[in-house]
């Protein structure tokens, strides 16, 4: 209807037309047409002045180049020399995601807590979280980097008189060496096991939900479903021969042989941006929560339930779904920052792209290699979030 | 009714297209007109029919792009003048082409600038750390003169760590500043040697000192010359420059000497042989103090050499110089040992041996053309 609608309201009174200058619809088309050809032109433009100089200059435009032989070598990795940049630039991209995935899970996990702990009735603790989320957010997420670095990792003994606590693990500022788990020989049989006990869990699990949903009793379902699993994987564990045996770092003079190595480099990035983060998403959460209208905890308080079953039934279900966009744009920061990690040596894909640049290689291709992954990286990060939020917005029928 | 309105659409795209690709069809051209103006200016400064050196003595200086902040190199004084080895044999050039040191203008450039500037004949004269490879040689449309300093990437450890050697340095990490070609040359010596190693590579250089101050890891790498800048100016408390150690392995060769434009052999001569005097006056014994009188007392039925370099005779060797211009250079700048002791030998804050950088006859380098 509304095109008619529009279409009449440009006739006058007698039903003729205004010329087209004068048109409405005429000048809206034009603008917004203008608008696409112009930004389009702007880029051509730019792109066509960048050709022109690169070409001026000597400098190759193709991406032959990412199947050349790197000639360098990536800091904690197997990647070698005779890799090519591609292999060297992928090598980036894991590093950059090793550090965005797991800081985005403990910066949540971290920021629901201090959040959640902002809103404490207990005194010293509603303050010892205002305090980390005040100092934490306040400080540039690079200076913070550079200090855990510096300042923190960097302080530890070094390697030749490194400490030994409990001779389990290594620390020194080359890395701390954790005891970590190797595969044995039982694995196939202990898989096997495992896989036994998880459907046990889950047939039990249903069980209990069946006895719930008959008699009213409390199900415990996740208690009764664990519980039948962790008694099937210890007897599998005590009977098959170890599935697993532990490595435990080993120093000897400068090396140290066994163990999973954390680079301080690696520990420093994500420590201070797990940190940084944290301390919005806690910000995030506790206005989430106090968003939650109040009648919903005094209805709840009203029906008897207990404090941590207001929060986990009631409160964090609704505030979840207010701080879900918001969160998001954490995340999509958490992963952008991790390009910090270029100033403390961390071979993230800033980091390697540079070097391939230092190396010779040509660095508008590099450069926009690494816009195009970062940019890919956010998209993926955000069509999640968005997915995460569209399922916990409330239906309306 | 649609086609109405698409009619329109294919109006407006159509100008609007027409337009951008006016304006960018206008400005296509000013950017060879552009290249045409620097082309021609430097055609107008290098090809004019008079030669540089004609232009230097027409102008009455040297103009010298150099370093203003690598110490012992090229710097900055707190007065505004220049210093260093490098600036030295702007001023040599200078005595060479115009008898006097103090004729020179000097034009800091940075890394990325420094070949522009030789080329768009901004400068004269470039003696700034620049290595001479091939590609500059050839690409960069530079000639290099007399290699003035021969430096190298060198590896620099702790001296309690116990390297002799780049051979004893498997299964250690390397601290490696980002920007520059030294990943190359690490990796190609570590793995020709089959030693295992990591390399940590950083950004800049302060990070990089502080990582490897608190023993992160066990050897820096870039060339001598820079390692030795930063072992001199290690922190007492970390037990000053004795603490550290420069390998005596070179992992590169580093030759680094002045550069002029392509296609003016003249003056090229005159930069090469300005360098030639200040490492044949050392040969030879004649320093800045002794100078004047051996050109007074100097017999040339004797010492038919010495007499020649000295312009006692009236020998010329046809350089475009007076005769006596290897005077000037040692009287007012000094021989090679004088230059390199005064900025960056064992008194000075870099502390450098002479190493390669000695005379031939010490088993160094340093191997002058005869003047004859």
């Amino acid at each position: 209807m509304q095109p008619t609608e529009q279409a009449a309201s440009v006739r006058d009174a007698d039903g003729h037309r205004p010329p087209p200058w004068r048109d409405v619809r005429v000048i809206r088309v034009a603008l917004q047409v203008g608008f696409v050809a112009a930004a389009l032109g702007t880029i051509w433009w730019l792109y066509s002045n960048l050709a022109n100089n690169l070409a001026r200059l000597g400098i190759r435009r193709d991406f032959a180049f990412l199947d050349q032989s790197a000639g360098f070598t990536i800091f904690g990795s197997d990647f070698s020399a005779t890799s090519s940049i591609r292999v060297a630039l992928w090598v980036g991209l894991q590093n950059t995601l090793r550090v965005a995935l797991l800081g985005i899970a403990l910066a949540l996990l971290i920021g629901i807590v201090v959040g959640v702990l902002r809103l404490s009735s207990n005194w010293l603790v509603k303050r010892t979280a205002s305090i980390y989320v005040e100092v934490l957010r306040n400080v540039p997420p690079l200076v913070l980097i550079i200090f855990f670095y510096l300042a923190v990792l960097q302080t530890l003994p070094g390697i030749s008189d490194a400490a030994t606590p409990g001779d389990v693990m290594v620390v020194s500022n080359r890395g701390v060496w954790l005891p970590w788990v190797e595969l044995g020989t039982g694995t196939g049989a202990f898989a096997a096991t495992a896989a036994v006990a998880v459907l046990a869990a889950m047939l039990v699990a249903a069980w209990r939900r069946r006895v719930h949903d008959a008699t009213g009793r409390p199900h415990h379902r996740v208690l009764w479903g664990g519980g039948t699993a962790l008694v099937l994987l210890g007897l599998g564990y005590l009977t098959l021969s170890p599935p697993i045996s532990m490595s435990i770092p080993l120093l000897e003079g400068r090396s140290v042989t066994g163990g999973a190595l954390l680079f301080p480099e690696y520990a420093a990035l994500l420590v201070s941006l797990v940190l940084y983060t944290s301390a919005f998403i806690a910000e995030i959460v506790r206005g989430s929560i106090q968003a939650v209208p109040k009648g919903q905890v005094e209805a709840a308080q009203a029906l008897g339930l207990s404090s941590w079953d207001r929060l986990r039934r009631v409160v964090l279900p609704q505030a979840l779904r207010i701080a879900a966009p918001a969160t998001g744009n954490e995340f999509l920061n958490l992963s952008k920052n991790v390009s910090l990690g270029v100033v403390i040596a961390y071979p993230e894909l800033l980091r390697v792209g540079r070097q391939a640049i230092g190396n010779g290689q040509p660095a508008p291709q590099i450069l926009l290699i690494v816009l195009a992954a970062y940019l890919g990286v956010s998209l993926v990060l955000s069509l999640g979030v968005n997915i995460a939020n569209r399922r916990l917005q409330l239906v309306e029928h | 009714m649609v086609s109405w309105r698409r009619s329109y659409i294919m109006v407006a795209a159509a100008l609007t297209l027409g337009l951008a690709a006016c304006t960018s069809e206008g400005d296509a051209p000013e950017d060879p007109a552009d290249v045409v103006d620097d082309d021609g200016d430097s055609a107008a400064s290098a090809d004019s029919g008079e030669g540089v050196l004609d232009q230097v003595r027409d102008r009455g200086t040297v103009v010298c792009g150099v370093n203003d902040a690598v110490p012992g190199f090229g710097v900055t004084t707190a007065d505004g003048d220049f210093e260093g080895f490098d600036v030295d044999f702007c001023r040599a050039i200078a005595a060479a082409a115009l008898g006097d040191a103090e004729a020179v203008d000097y034009v800091p450039l940075t890394a990325e600038a420094r070949f522009t500037a030789l080329q768009s004949g901004e400068i004269d004269v470039l003696v700034r750390n620049t290595t001479w490879t091939a590609t500059r040689d050839g690409g960069e449309g530079a000639s290099f003169a007399m290699t003035t300093f021969y430096d190298g990437q060198g590896v620099m450890v702790r001296s309690d760590a116990g390297f002799g050697s780049v051979d004893e340095m498997g299964d250690t990490v390397i601290c490696v500043l980002s920007g520059t070609t030294t990943e190359l040359n690490l990796e190609s010596q570590f793995s020709a040697r089959g030693l295992a190693y990591e390399a940590l590579t950083f950004e800049d250089n302060d990070t990089l000192r502080e990582a490897f101050l608190s023993d992160r890891c066990d050897g820096w790498t870039s060339d001598k010359s820079q390692l030795a800048a930063v072992r001199s100016a290690w922190p007492e408390d970390e037990g000053g420059p004795a603490a550290l150690t420069i390998l005596d392995d070179t992992l590169s060769k580093e030759p680094l000497g002045p550069a002029v434009r392509d296609g003016d052999t003249a003056w090229f001569d005159v930069v090469n042989w300005a360098v030639i005097a200040t490492i044949q006056a050392e040969e030879f014994g004649v320093t800045s103090s002794n100078v004047e009188s051996l050109a007074g007392s100097t017999d040339p039925e004797t010492e038919p050499e010495l007499a020649r370099f000295l312009g006692i005779g009236g020998f010329d060797a046809g350089l475009g110089l007076d005769p006596e211009f290897a005077v000037d250079v040692v009287s007012q700048v000094g021989n090679y040992g004088e230059i390199f002791d005064r900025n960056i030998g064992p008194d000075t804050g870099l502390g450098l041996e002479r190493g390669e950088n000695a005379l031939w006859t010490d088993g160094g380098q340093l191997y002058p053309p005869p003047y004859r």
